[in-house]
């Protein structure tokens, strides 16, 4: 506990400091262009910090030997060159679909937890209650005013301004600079309780596993960067337009055809937002008369979506096969509610990789019920397309489906790509009926050129380019997953020998594999909860009271080597399984899931976060890192 | 028999006798056991009060617990399981019924039109601007896209983009609330509120889904919604999820709005309903057809009636007024007058994404309650600059907007004259839509008056549907002129002026809008160009229209 008090006095100070330092600004230029000073072959962006390499972050912990050539710079993308380090995406051929099982934590957590809620609730109601009757000038947004009714009713606010305010430091930290293996945080404080965040003009930078960069394409330099430049030389920054009103170009159906291509459907449409990519074409999909049936972890865009269709919803519990197939049942043979007919049909949307709790699908047995019952199958592979799987085509191929048994493969570039965007992928009927009747081809701008270059050349590079040599007609056009051939890439991209060769996104994926596995089980293996499948790369570890999450993102910044990290609570959780969700990216080195392991484990010994496997079963953290090949393929 | 009777009853009560020994022993071992409970002795105090000597009372208690007992245990699908629309099946009756129900497929093939009008999609081959190359090779003077000011293609912002992209990559890689708000974000926001005027403003990453996100951020079911019968597609879908009241008044008709005002403020009155949340939600320039809203009267009446207005500035954001501030820069109203400003740097700026620009409160609201703001990665850094870099042109070079104004009115001087065709828009408007002149319009009817405004004297429609009372008046068959503007945009093109028709969404929107094809004129094009491009479009309009004849 002395850690603990000894820890606050010190977070009080280090407050104090960056009070002071507030009014003087840093001399430090924002992302000085300097010329190279380590063994990366071009970085462009380092500072002094970085020079210094005091937080461990910018420096490899070894110098690379003399055969080692590494193309990324270090901060960006982490230099790894142990090919034991590596490990496949795949779904073991044969064995059944492991069924998530949510560990409980013990009682007095759950008992603290609610405890600390109600305390929050009595105080939040006391404020307002006194507030409103005493300080009526700092109320008035929430009450009637002057003839206009309240925004914003003091009830639906209560949660943001008695619960989330108080965190507020969590979220919405502005940042600059690349989002990938590090991050740079534009350091802020707040003089007045959270009401206001000011800039300090300080930056930190700390390692980043919190943004949607699975494959580590977040990326200033390099054979994708180099892409987006000449396409923003030859195309310009924007078309000018939306999709059916001239704002197509040549690299719209390129992209396009490499996306169905890449998922193995017959043809693709792009959207240039991912939200929009299921807002606007799920209305498109269902409307008056049929039914969608929906897991209740689906995201809100899908909601949005479907209450825009005027389908009805049901939903089931997650991931649950079982509670599906019941409701299956029930709705086919009961019909539409009060006439009893048949549902026109019926559209089951599900998730590849749920992006708050790490599940995976349970695709074998959606493919088995979508055979018997004759729906059809939607998958939003937003946050797995790209990191699941040996070929890193979502969760149906970790599951080693064929793409044809999904009806509608949807996906975003956001995640695994460093892009943005999504799309939806299907055959030529349902693609062509989306591009007229979905929102977007009439009425969203269509996606930008350099947007589309980064989708296109990612993508060319996790498929790896054909050899026009070796390009032997009919076959190479069926084969899938196979190398993609020059034709349906741009004449002008030129990527590097490394990415063009597919050889690189290979890496990418497995390296994904390892660190997803590894901090999975390393983390289950000091004694911590953690939700999900092992394969993904999205990591929740649970902290469940609502004090925790502030400290937790505290203390993980404040370290030596600084850690960002995403805390998470209601309501994109349940009220008490608030976490802290990791996601891990291709572009972390083995020391950097060491480094996050140990954060995690001096922390969980702190803030009292083990409460996952017993005593016995645990592994020293020393053990941890030495062992963790074996981990990996546990 | 009587005597027979008591003497069983006795024998049998003498049966009975070890039974009901046994029940007293026991009721007295229960009562001591219950009176050991902690707290029994409250129930029963209880129990003993509201009983009264009313066993009526006490069966009331009972079926109130029993009733909560009854609730607390129901299924949150109950409706569906109880009701009396519920019929049970046997497991085998349920296979064959599965057997049986054969799906509508999930999507049905594009008809003939439609496919066709999909295949004519021009496919610019390259970098659009003024004079692009169509993927055919032909080099064709644009039109269509929507490059107001020119900044399309400007070699200044190009630079400064793939500045950044050396800086920050390409994808945010995050939603704002999670690491995705980068300075740059966080500069354009600033750039634009600085811009229009306003406390704050806050970035979408998509126009199009700005508003059917800010709508539904405030307005909630049983708020009020006062809409413009034209209002475009987004703004509907808005509308339509927000689940609110939804009150129509005639297309770019004040008057109507007023009377619809005064409607409601009756009806509120009339039932005694508390004070909601009220709002009027209208456009700058509508899409559908370039008409302008008259803000300093539309303020006026928000002020009065104390409704907060929420302004679709997408198509005037950029485009109007001295330096492209939107209608509050051309009627000179003070931007903080309108609640919610939203625009397009898609549209205005060609960029991508959209804001909401309003008070510190409005915007901090959306920060947390904009479902496509909230859940959906924020837009890639070098979009963000080259938004901000757009408005610098804005401010530095006000020539463009001076050059656009000019086409604008070299376009007019053509098409107003033109008798074949009806031009809804307003003289200033950088969108010109263009009407087949029905056969039986009166040649020399006003050509400004919209098909949508009904005339003053005639009795007003019905504020709760979309549809106008003159509705069904209109003459035009919608997928005759259809056909015959996707003839006219085709000929154009062959004649080498790329042009579009105004893209809608058949079958889905509140109000079938009138075919019409729109004109975006940009200040990239010499007006000699312009000129020549517009004479172009009619002649096509009149080579078709001479061919049907």
């Amino acid at each position: 506990m002395t850690t603990a008090a000894s820890y606050l006095s010190a977070l009080s100070q280090a407050d104090a400091r960056a009070r002071s330092r507030a009014d003087s600004p840093t001399s430090t230029p924002a992302l000085s262009l300097s010329s190279s000073v380590t063994s990366s072959s071009e970085d462009t962006t380092l500072n002094e910090v970085d020079r210094e390499n005091s937080d461990g972050l910018s420096l490899p912990p070894r110098p690379p030997t003399s055969e080692q050539v590494f193309t990324t710079v270090h901060t960006e993308f982490g230099h790894c060159a142990n090919e034991e380090y590596r490990s496949t995406s795949r779904h073991p051929p044969g064995t059944a679909v492991p069924r998530t099982v949510e560990q409980e934590p013990p009682y007095y957590v759950l008992f603290f937890t609610y405890i600390s809620y109600l305390i929050l609730l009595t105080f939040g109601h006391t404020r307002d209650f006194v507030g409103k009757h005493f300080n009526k000038s700092r109320y008035n947004h929430l009450m009637p005013n002057d003839g206009y009714a309240p925004l914003n009713s003091d009830f639906d606010s209560f949660y943001t301004r008695r619960f989330k305010f108080r965190i507020d430091q969590c979220f919405s930290q502005p940042v600059t600079g690349v989002a990938g293996r590090t991050i740079v945080l534009l350091d802020r404080y707040s003089p007045d309780f959270n009401h206001t965040q000011l800039l300090t003009g300080g930056r930190t930078r700390g390692l980043n596993i919190s943004s949607y960069n699975y494959l580590g394409f977040a990326q200033a330099r390099g054979g994708c960067a180099d892409a987006v430049e000449e396409s923003i030389n030859r195309y310009g920054i924007s078309t000018c337009g939306a999709r059916l009103e001239g704002g197509t170009t040549d690299l719209h159906i390129l992209g396009e055809a490499l996306v169905a291509k890449f998922v193995g459907k017959e043809d693709a449409v792009i959207s240039s937002m991912g939200f929009a990519t299921n807002s606007t074409f799920i209305p498109a999909l269902v409307g008056k008369g049929c039914l969608v049936i929906s897991d209740e972890l689906n995201h809100a865009s899908i909601r949005f979506g479907v209450r825009l269709s005027g389908a009805q919803v049901r939903m089931f519990k997650h991931n649950d096969m079982k509670a599906l197939e019941n409701l299956l049942r029930e709705v086919i043979s009961q019909g539409q509610p009060k006439t009893h007919r048949p549902w026109k049909k019926i559209l089951v949307i599900v998730e590849g990789l749920y992006s708050m709790e790490g599940t995976m699908a349970d695709l074998p047995a959606l493919v088995e019920l979508r055979k018997k019952y004759k729906f059809y199958l939607f998958i939003d592979e937003a946050h797995s397309i790209g990191a699941l799987g040996p070929h890193g085509r979502g969760v149906v191929d970790y599951f080693g489906i064929d793409p044809s048994s999904v009806d509608v493969l949807m996906g975003t570039f956001t995640k695994s790509f460093g892009a943005a965007g999504g799309y939806i992928a299907g055959s030529k009927t349902l693609i062509d009926h989306l591009r007229v009747h979905g929102h977007s081809g009439a009425h969203a701008e269509s996606m930008t050129p350099p947007v589309l270059t980064q989708v296109i050349a990612s993508m060319a590079s996790i498929m790896g380019i054909a050899l026009p040599s070796k390009l032997s007609g009919s076959e190479l056009e069926t084969r899938h997953p196979g190398p993609v051939s020059p034709k349906l890439l741009p004449q002008w991209i030129n990527l590097p020998p490394a990415l063009a060769s597919g050889q690189e996104g290979n890496d990418r994926l497995r390296r994904l594999a390892f660190n997803s596995r590894y901090l999975h089980n390393g983390l289950r293996k000091l004694g911590f909860i953690t939700y999900g499948h092992s394969a993904s790369p999205i990591v929740p570890l649970l902290l469940f009271n609502p004090g925790k999450m502030c400290i937790f993102h505290r203390m993980m910044r404040d370290r030596q080597t600084p850690i960002v990290v995403v805390v998470v609570a209601y309501p994109a959780t349940s009220l008490v399984t608030s976490r802290v969700r990791f996601c891990i990216s291709a572009a972390h080195t083995k020391e950097d899931v060491d480094c996050v392991l140990r954060a995690c484990d001096e922390l969980g010994d702190l803030l009292d976060l083990k409460h996952g496997i017993s005593q016995s079963e645990r592994w020293t953290i020393e053990e941890i890192t030495k062992r963790a090949v074996e981990l990996s393929h546990m | 028999m009587p005597l027979f009777a008591f003497g069983a009853t006795n024998s049998s009560l003498t049966a009975l006798e070890p039974l009901f020994t046994f029940l007293t022993t026991s009721l007295t071992i229960a009562e001591g056991a219950f009176n050991k409970i902690p707290g029994s002795a409250v129930v029963l105090r209880y129990v003993k009060s509201s009983h009264q000597n009313d066993p009526g009372r006490t069966i009331l208690e009972l079926i109130l617990v029993i009733f909560a007992i009854r609730t607390l245990l129901q299924s949150r699908t109950r409706e569906d399981r109880n009701g009396n629309n519920f019929i049970q099946f046997t497991p085998k009756e349920v296979d064959e019924l599965v057997d049986e129900w054969t799906p509508d497929s999930l999507a049905q093939p594009l008809t003939p039109s439609e496919q066709a009008d999909l295949a004519a999609v021009p496919i610019l081959a390259g970098p659009t601007g003024p004079k692009p190359k169509l993927i055919n090779g032909k080099q064709v003077t644009n039109l269509a896209s929507l490059n107001f000011t020119g900044l399309a293609g400007n070699e200044h912002i190009k630079q400064q983009a793939v500045e950044t992209l050396r800086r920050y990559g390409l994808g945010s890689c995050g939603p704002p609330g999670f690491y995705g708000t980068v300075d740059v974000h966080m500069a354009l926001e600033r750039d634009i509120a600085d811009f229009l005027g306003t406390e704050e403003a806050i970035l979408y990453s998509q126009g199009f889904s700005t508003i059917s996100s800010v709508i539904p951020a405030y307005s909630k079911r049983g708020d009020i919604i006062v809409a413009d019968r034209g209002v475009n597609f987004a703004i509907q879908k808005g509308i339509q999820i927000s689940r609110s009241t939804v009150r129509w008044y005639d297309h770019n008709d004040l008057k109507s709005l007023e009377q619809v005002l005064e409607g409601i403020e009756k009806e509120r009155k009339k039932r005694k309903q508390p004070l909601t949340r009220r709002f009027i939600i209208t456009e700058g320039i509508f899409e559908r057809d370039g008409a302008m809203v008259d803000l300093p009267k539309l303020v006026e009446i928000k002020m009065k009636y104390k409704y907060r207005l929420i302004l679709d500035e997408s198509y005037s954001f950029g485009t109007v007024g001295r330096t492209g501030r939107g209608l509050t820069e051309v009627y000179n109203v003070l931007a903080s007058k309108v609640d919610m400003i939203i625009g397009s740097t898609a549209i205005g700026l060609c960029s991508s994404g959209g804001f909401c620009a309003g008070s510190h409160i409005v915007i901090e609201h959306q920060r947390i309650n904009g479902p496509s703001f909230v859940f959906s990665a924020s837009m890639p850094p070098l979009l963000a600059v080259s938004a901000s870099e757009g408005i610098k042109l804005l401010l530095s070079k006000s020539d463009m907007l001076e050059k656009l104004r000019v086409n604008i009115y070299e376009a007019r001087q053509i098409l107003d004259k033109f008798d074949l065709v009806t031009i809804p828009s307003h003289p200033d408007s950088p969108i010109i839509h263009i009407y087949l002149r029905a056969p039986n319009d009166c040649p020399t009817s006003s050509s400004f008056l919209h098909p949508f405004s009904s005339s003053s004297n005639t009795k007003p429609s019905n504020p709760t549907s979309a549809l106008p009372r003159d509705a069904s008046t209109w003459t035009w068959d919608i997928e005759e002129e259809e056909h015959l503007l996707q003839e006219i945009v085709e000929e154009a093109q062959s004649q080498g002026v790329m042009i579009t028709k105004a893209k809608q969404l058949r079958g889905q929107e509140n109000v079938e809008p009138r075919p019409s094809i729109r004109l975006a004129m940009t200040s990239a094009l010499p007006p000699a160009d312009t000129r020549a491009a517009v004479n172009t479009v009619k002649a096509a309009v009149t080579k078709i229209l001479k061919r049907r004849k």
